[in-house]
């Protein structure tokens, strides 16, 4: 991608000045081209005081410490930060004055290459076409010119960039109209929905004083309970009692069992917790990661509880009831006492009726309000609810839960409409779309906005590589591939999935989404960049531009 | 189902083996655990109570071994006789055959035998099929010359003694005792080495297993009769079968360890016997505390994240030692295959106790010992260490000079996933402006483990790969271990099945074991047809998608065997001729890089080149084949630290195209600590950033502000040095000089530098280097050995006067001066690759001493092939004294030299720099170059920093003679 933004920028200095180039010096660009115009002396470009004579230019020697005396060779090249400091380099901070030897790539476009690369044997046609890097020949190497097919074959490649960017730029749009579409469709189904749920709240407020109204009436009458035999409880308390200590031998039992098992799992966690500390990972035996993962992952889930309180509870339990402790039976079955109910009713029986209806009123509404207070247990649930009762509550529920459900949907959409789907919601019209490439061993696929995965080939389900999080940015430098794939120098967009599976000695998997510009949606590349953190190089038309058409060249040089 | 099963049994185990671990570890290092301890060693430990009973008798011990002297013969420089073992209080005698030899070269070599095994007059248990004899053939592997026997040696013989004059001018003596039997050692009449000092030689003779009646027996028989044999109250336990970690080894042989002991009297420092991670300086192993408890041990192991400061064993092993005193250097060199162990005590000379200080002497004694084989021992008696390096080199092979682009930088991690991947690096390097020339590829690019192919996935074109690599001259790295996968399918596995090519367990089946691919067999590469199949598989058309910059890594060759005994193979396990794998295990790794080695020479008919091969495991004689690398190591501050101790031990112990991983393997370094390792990497000999599976990346453009440029400049550093680098190893290729040198190498004469292991010199540079290896330095002090003045390399601070000077090391500084006197070639250009500079002008830096006088080598040649041979190489001094700097040819020409001079008569030098130049020159603005002249520009100085001087454009040629008048 350098390459071509520096062809773009070369471009454009270019013309007019194509008349100075038959006198600068070898790897001179035109851009620069006025510091070595003079013939009797030359000055150090960004060093002014230092002065030479025309001939030590290009003589394989370094005098300037801006390495301008050197255009066409590699005799500068260790004025850098990146060599070791020395006196003769002067200050580490140098500056070079040149961007690079200059290939004037007759028939393509003129480019820089580093001066490292001048005279060391290689033909870089990448970047010189024209093979004037290798100008001196050494130990016989010869680069031929080869900017005609080069310069062909990339303006056929270019042409095909155009068209793409162009189709990109077109899929945009539509992408575009798609998202606004779209939200469009949730801002009406918003106002539909606030509408309805309006309506439905006017009604179920409605319902609910119904509703309320007939229980009230309802809870006040009092249905004698049937009342229970004294005998068939003593018969009750002889089987409970039974009961309980069949259940009381088995819960000792169970006790005992785990108990035993506890003692073995912790035997077992002791093997696990040595083996996990003295296994070689070096002989990375899959099984072996696999069952210390596990191991890991059991490990940090296990909680440790006190359990002494609940193995004090079972132990009480254990004990065989007596007169001091647990239920005691011989009470229950021989006792036979009236509930609190009955002695109220048979208290009325002794008034003269005017005073028992009042009396009757009366208790009923303390009743009521015991209830409502909740000092009372409330009977009604208890017993059968009154047919009225259970009609206006379904009425009132039914009405209800719709609203629920539907401000539910409403605040979904809301926070849809707020929720960031990248520059003009583009994102909107490719959510739940996914995308997946075949690369060696695995096949990935990124779900937009949603998760992405891979698959190995060589066996197994699909391994989470995160799910989408947010929108991010980086600044990227990389090659953009002849086909135009590729990321390409600057920043990009980037998506950004995490909390994928957790991954074995390292972290919970995740992936790096960056998007770059291209026709249609496509996964590039896919790499981990560190353990189990991947970057998705992907070309999508969303990603392009709003209004350039897209990253190629698009002007291109007619040399 | 199958896999169920082989799961759930391969559980089993390892949860039982995790209990075990569990139950009887008192929570120390694991790692310590898979491997044994002296005590857990049946031949250390007994040979350990030998000496224990031996000291604790003092001068009542009578060793039983002596010489007859009607045994004895001379002739052609080779004393021959007949050791007897007395074995019992009857007097019962074995008859131990011994040879010593007197060399050309002034070594001397003894050999010690046992004539029973020897004849094959011994029965083996278990209907074992092993080779009766004791290994004989360690020479076939280790040695490639130098044997040739002394024709000017002379023996004298009285009833007690043999003295034997040998060595140059007949300075060296050796003078061998009867009875009990011992050689003294003397140079110029002193002397320097004994054999047998202290009686602990011991040779485990021949006996057949008695077996002991049951305690108790049906009949009720109760005394059961005392075997009536001489070794009554010797502990049998470990004589016939050996368990550690549920392995059991059955012994066919019986106990057939051997054992001597050595003494340098007068010497307190002795150094080499890797691979160990520890100090330069050998530490003691039987004293009180500060001291290692078991003694340094050698059987080549994988060790899973190794421990500092031990002596426990590791990859490689060189059982080769050197003693040092002021302006004394001795060594002795073990010539054994089987797994060794070496004690090391120093004593202070008793017979003096009023002399303090200087007047004071120790003594250092070593007692060596191995499992079987021969005692096989070569002596050098120097008196330089250069001269004994020299010596052993002569026997062992020197450095094979190495292909040019394997000294620059490589970038490996375990592991770059596809071929896409690799050619993302190899741009990313090129776009940062980072030099680099080697990318690797672990395991991972096979298909399934299957060496000699590749994952079709992950890497469907490597061609496509290695031919981008080729564009910038870089080359790609590629492991191939011996295991190979036991696969149905196949072809490898297959063929080395079919024809009968791999290690035989001790039942004569092919032994199968696991590694990385599973189930694995391993190559037998002493098998001669083994290496003819291994080169055929190395042909570019049968290694699908290799290419001529495609070379080979060689890991795991120990052999490392994940359900072996201490990591590896059985020792009953049967190789080619059926030695037991007892007897040739430290050799094993060697034999499989020699394969490696041969089948890289000549992948394409005609196209003969420099092979490269990386290995992990070593032995004496590795040196030959390739380069080593200091085995898995972690990314912290004291992995970076034991580095140079042990690159420099390998150094001297005539191996010394060494280097650590930078970075460390296991881990993840801190920002700070990477770029500390890559400015301590550009002074390894083999110089590579590696990463393990499970770590971050690394990569050097990965690591951002300032590190990224701090590490480039590092890099770069060893680039434009790398003109020196290559002289430095030519010297190492033709008389074993180390690359990298410590100080009691180099000033023989100065006591206070023998201890030092962290500062040493690059190569006859004059460069005195001590990278950084703790963290947040902001200075260090370096030991100047000498009053000569030293240069900083980067801004040409003066420091003189000897003792410890403290030099400024912020983070971005690496502690480098150059040392008065020395003139340095370097190459300032940065180029993508090392291959690229080839055609770039030199720049001399000619480093001024105390005398105004300065001196340099250059050594050039194509990098690549073995035209060099033939003369295709330029080899000159660089002189400079009473201002004239001249060019010599100092090489010898051949029939090549004037092709090879032509392609070179473009390159030339583009500049001198002159540093600690004289005042005189302030007004100077010329020099005479040839017939031209050539500009000079004068610095004057300033402060602590020295005047300097720069010639620019000389205009002469490197390959020519010339000289440049001041």
């Amino acid at each position: 991608m350098r390459r071509i933004e520096t062809l773009v920028l070369l471009s454009t200095f270019t013309t007019g000045i194509l008349a100075a180039e038959s006198s600068r010096p070898r790897g001179v660009s035109p851009e620069f081209a006025k510091f070595y115009k003079d013939p009797n002396v030359f000055t150090c470009i960004s060093n002014p005081s230092i002065t030479l004579t025309p001939s030590q230019i290009n003589d394989e020697y370094c005098d300037c410490p801006d390495g301008s005396d050197e255009p066409g060779t590699a005799a500068c090249t260790y004025l850098s930060a990146l060599s070791p400091p020395q006196p003769i380099s002067g200050t580490p901070n140098t500056t070079l004055a040149l961007p690079g030897y200059y290939c004037k790539n007759k028939g393509h476009i003129p480019s820089y290459v580093p001066h490292s690369y001048v005279n060391d044997g290689v033909c870089d046609y990448e970047l010189c076409c024209d093979g004037s890097d290798e100008w001196a020949g050494v130990g016989g190497t010869k680069c031929e010119d080869r900017c005609k097919e080069i310069g062909r074959e990339w303006k056929r490649l270019d042409d095909l960039r155009q068209k793409a960017a162009r189709t990109a730029a077109k899929r945009r749009m539509e992408l575009v109209g798609e998202a606004q579409a779209l939200r469009a469709g949730v801002e009406i189904k918003i106002g539909r929905l606030e509408t309805e749920i309006r309506e439905l709240e006017r009604k179920a407020a409605d319902l609910k004083i119904r509703y309320e109204e007939v229980e009230r009436r309802e809870r006040g009458r009092v249905v004698k309970s049937a009342g229970g035999k004294g005998s068939k409880v003593t018969v009750l308390a002889g089987l409970a009692r039974a009961r309980v200590e069949e259940l009381r031998e088995a819960l000792v039992g169970v006790v005992g069992k785990r108990d035993a098992l506890r003692k073995r799992v912790k035997e077992l966690e002791g093997i696990l917790a040595t083996f996990k500390e003295e296994y070689n990972p070096n002989f990375n035996d899959e099984g072996v990661k696999r069952a210390v993962k596990s191991w890991e992952d059991y490990a940090a889930n296990k909680k440790e509880e006190d359990v002494s309180a609940e193995d004090r509870d079972l132990e009480e339990i254990s004990k065989p009831d007596s007169e001091s402790e647990g239920i005691n039976w011989a009470e229950w079955e021989t006792g036979d006492e009236e509930s609190d109910v009955d002695a109220l009713y048979k208290f009325e029986e002794y008034l003269p009726a005017p005073v028992r209806t009042w009396v009757h009123q009366k208790l009923t509404d303390l009743r009521i309000l015991l209830i409502e207070n909740g000092i009372l247990a409330d009977n009604a649930n208890s017993g059968s609810e009154s047919k009225a009762v259970t009609d206006a509550r379904n009425a009132y529920q039914t009405v209800n839960d719709d609203v629920g459900i539907k401000q539910t949907s409403l605040g979904d959409l809301k926070n849809d409409l707020e929720k960031e789907y990248g520059p003009d919601d583009i994102f909107r019209a490719l959510k739940g779309t996914c995308v997946s490439k075949d690369s060696g061993e695995y096949e990935y696929e990124l779900c937009w906005m949603d998760q992405t995965k891979q698959k190995s080939k060589k066996g197994g389900g699909h391994t989470g590589m995160g799910n989408f999080v947010r929108f991010d940015k980086t600044t990227v430098d990389e090659e953009i591939g002849a086909d135009g794939k590729g990321l390409g120098s600057g920043e990009r967009m980037v998506l950004m999935y995490e909390n994928g599976q957790h991954c074995w000695n390292g972290p919970n998997r995740q992936t790096t989404v960056v998007l770059a510009c291209a026709e249609k949606d496509e996964i590039w590349k896919v790499v981990e960049q560190e353990k189990c953190m991947y970057r998705m190089d992907v070309g999508t038309p969303a990603a392009c531009d709003k209004e350039k058409k897209s990253g190629g060249g698009e002007k291109k040089d007619e040399l | 189902m199958r896999s169920f099963t082989t799961l759930s049994s391969k559980w089993t185990a390892l949860l039982i083996i995790a209990a075990l671990c569990y139950l009887f570890t008192p929570a120390v290092s694991v790692k310590h655990e898979n491997f044994k301890t002296c005590d857990q060693s049946g031949f250390c430990k007994r040979n350990r109570q030998y000496a224990d009973k031996a000291t604790a008798l003092g001068s009542q011990w009578e060793a039983p071994y002596r010489i007859t002297p009607e045994s004895l013969s001379w002739k052609n420089g080779q004393l021959q006789g007949t050791i007897l073992k007395t074995i019992n209080k009857q007097g019962e005698t074995v008859r131990l055959p011994i040879t010593i030899s007197f060399l050309e070269s002034g070594s001397a070599r003894v050999t010690i035998d046992e004539e029973k095994r020897q004849k094959g007059e011994i029965e083996l248990r278990h209907d074992s099929k092993a080779r009766k004899e004791r290994y004989n053939e360690a020479q076939s592997w280790a040695i490639v010359g130098g044997l040739d026997v002394s024709k000017s040696a002379t023996e004298e013989r009285d009833a007690s003694r043999s003295i034997v004059k040998y060595g140059p001018e007949g300075k060296f003596q050796a003078v061998v005792t009867f009875a009990p039997f011992g050689i003294d050692f003397k140079r110029d009449d002193i002397t320097q080495i004994k054999f047998n000092d202290r009686g602990l030689a011991n040779l485990d003779h021949w006996r057949p297993k008695v077996d002991k009646p049951e305690p108790e027996k049906k009949e009720g028989e109760d005394a059961p009769a005392e075997t009536p044999v001489a070794e009554t109250g010797e502990d049998e336990s470990t004589w016939w079968d050996e368990t550690f970690g549920g392995n059991t080894d059955s012994k066919a042989k019986g106990p057939e360890s051997v054992a001597i002991d050595i003494t340098f009297p007068g010497y307190e420092h002795v150094f080499g016997i890797p691979e160990h991670a520890g100090s330069l300086p050998l530490k003691e192993t039987r004293q009180s505390s500060g001291n290692h408890q078991d003694p340094y041990r050698l059987y080549n192991a994988d060790v899973f994240e190794y421990i500092m400061d031990s002596p426990m064993t590791l990859y490689g092993s060189i059982p080769f030692m050197q003693a040092h005193k002021k302006d004394s250097t001795v060594g002795v060199f073990w010539l054994n295959a089987a797994e060794m162990w070496i004690d090391v005590i120093k004593e202070k000379e008793a017979h003096n106790p009023l002399s303090l200080g200087i007047g004071s002497k120790t003594d250092t004694k070593t007692h060596w010992f191995s499992e079987s084989g021969l005692i096989d021992v070569f002596v050098f008696l120097g008196p330089t260490a250069k001269e004994v390096t020299k010596a052993y080199g002569e026997l062992t092979g020197y450095t094979q000079l190495p292909q040019e682009f394997s000294i620059a930088y490589h970038q490996c991690r375990w592991n770059y996933n596809t071929d896409e991947d690799v050619k993302d690096v190899d741009r990313k390097m090129s776009k940062h402006q980072i030099p680099y020339d080697v990318i690797w590829l672990d395991i991972e690019y096979t298909d399934d483990k299957q060496y000699f192919t590749w994952d079709p996935l992950q890497f469907p074109n490597p061609t496509g790969m290695l031919e981008q690599l080729d564009q910038s001259e870089r080359k790609l790295v590629a492991i191939i271990d011996p295991h190979i996968k036991n696969k149905d399918g196949y072809h490898i596995v297959e063929e080395l099945k079919k024809k009968d090519l791999a290690v035989h367990n001790k039942d004569g089946n092919i032994y199968e074991g696991w590694c990385w691919p599973g189930s694995s067999h391993w190559v037998d590469c002493f098998n001669p047809a083994a290496i003819k199949w291994w080169i055929s598989l190395f042909k570019y058309d049968a290694f699908k998608g290799s290419a001529s910059n495609l070379f080979i890594w060689n890991d795991m060759n120990e052999p490392s065997v994940f359900n072996g005994p201490e990591t590896t193979m059985p020792k009953d396990n049967l190789h080619h001729g059926n030695w037991e794998h007892r007897d040739v295990h430290n050799i094993n790794g060697m034999t499989f890089h020699n394969a490696t080695y041969q089948a890289m020479l000549e992948r394409k008919k005609g196209e003969i080149r420099r092979p490269f091969v990386l290995t992990r495991s070593f032995y004496a004689g590795s040196q030959r084949l390739g380069a080593m690398w200091t085995g898995d190591n972690q990314a912290s501050w004291d992995h970076l630290a034991a580095g140079f101790p042990m690159i420099l031990n390998n150094g001297i112990a005539g191996f010394p195209f060494a280097g650590a991983d930078v970075g460390g393997f296991f881990g993840n370094p801190e920002k700070d600590l990477l770029t500390r390792w890559y400015q301590a990497g550009a002074f390894y000999p083999f110089f590579r950033g590696h990463a393990h599976i499970d770590t971050r990346r690394r990569e050097p453009y990965l690591i951002g502000e300032p590190y990224t440029p701090i590490i480039t400049q590092a890099l770069r550093l060893r680039y434009a040095l790398l003109p020196a680098w290559y002289t430095a190893f030519h010297e190492a290729s033709v008389d074993g000089t180390p690359i990298i040198r410590p100080h009691y190498f180099v000033y023989p004469g100065d006591e206070a530098g023998f201890d030092l292991d962290d500062q040493f010199f690059v190569g006859s540079t004059g460069l005195l280097a001590k990278p950084v290896v703790t963290e947040k330095a902001e200075s260090v002090d370096i030991y100047l050995p000498d009053d000569e003045i030293y240069y900083d390399y980067f801004d040409y601070e003066k420091y003189t006067g000897q003792g410890k000077v403290t030099v400024p090391a912020p983070l971005e500084k690496i502690p480098l001066l150059m040392q008065g006197g020395h003139i340095i070639p370097r190459k300032d250009r940065p180029r993508r690759s090392s291959g690229l500079m080839k055609w770039d002008p030199y720049t001399l830096v000619i480093v001024l001493g105390k005398s105004g006088s300065a001196t340099g080598e250059l050594y050039v040649d194509d990098g690549e092939t073995f035209d060099y041979q033939q003369g295709a190489y330029i080899h000159r001094t660089f002189e400079f004294s009473n201002g004239v700097l001249e060019s010599k040819d100092i090489g010898t020409k051949g029939k090549l030299t004037d092709k090879y001079l032509k392609t070179m008569k473009s390159v030339g030098v583009e500049k001198l720099i002159i540093i600690g130049a004289p005042k005189e020159w302030a007004e100077k603005t010329s020099v005479k170059a040839g017939r031209e002249e050539a500009r000079l520009e004068y610095y004057a100085e300033e402060g602590k920093k020295a005047a300097w001087a720069v010639v620019k454009a000389p205009k002469v040629a490197i390959g020519e003679n010339w000289k440049i008048e001041f």
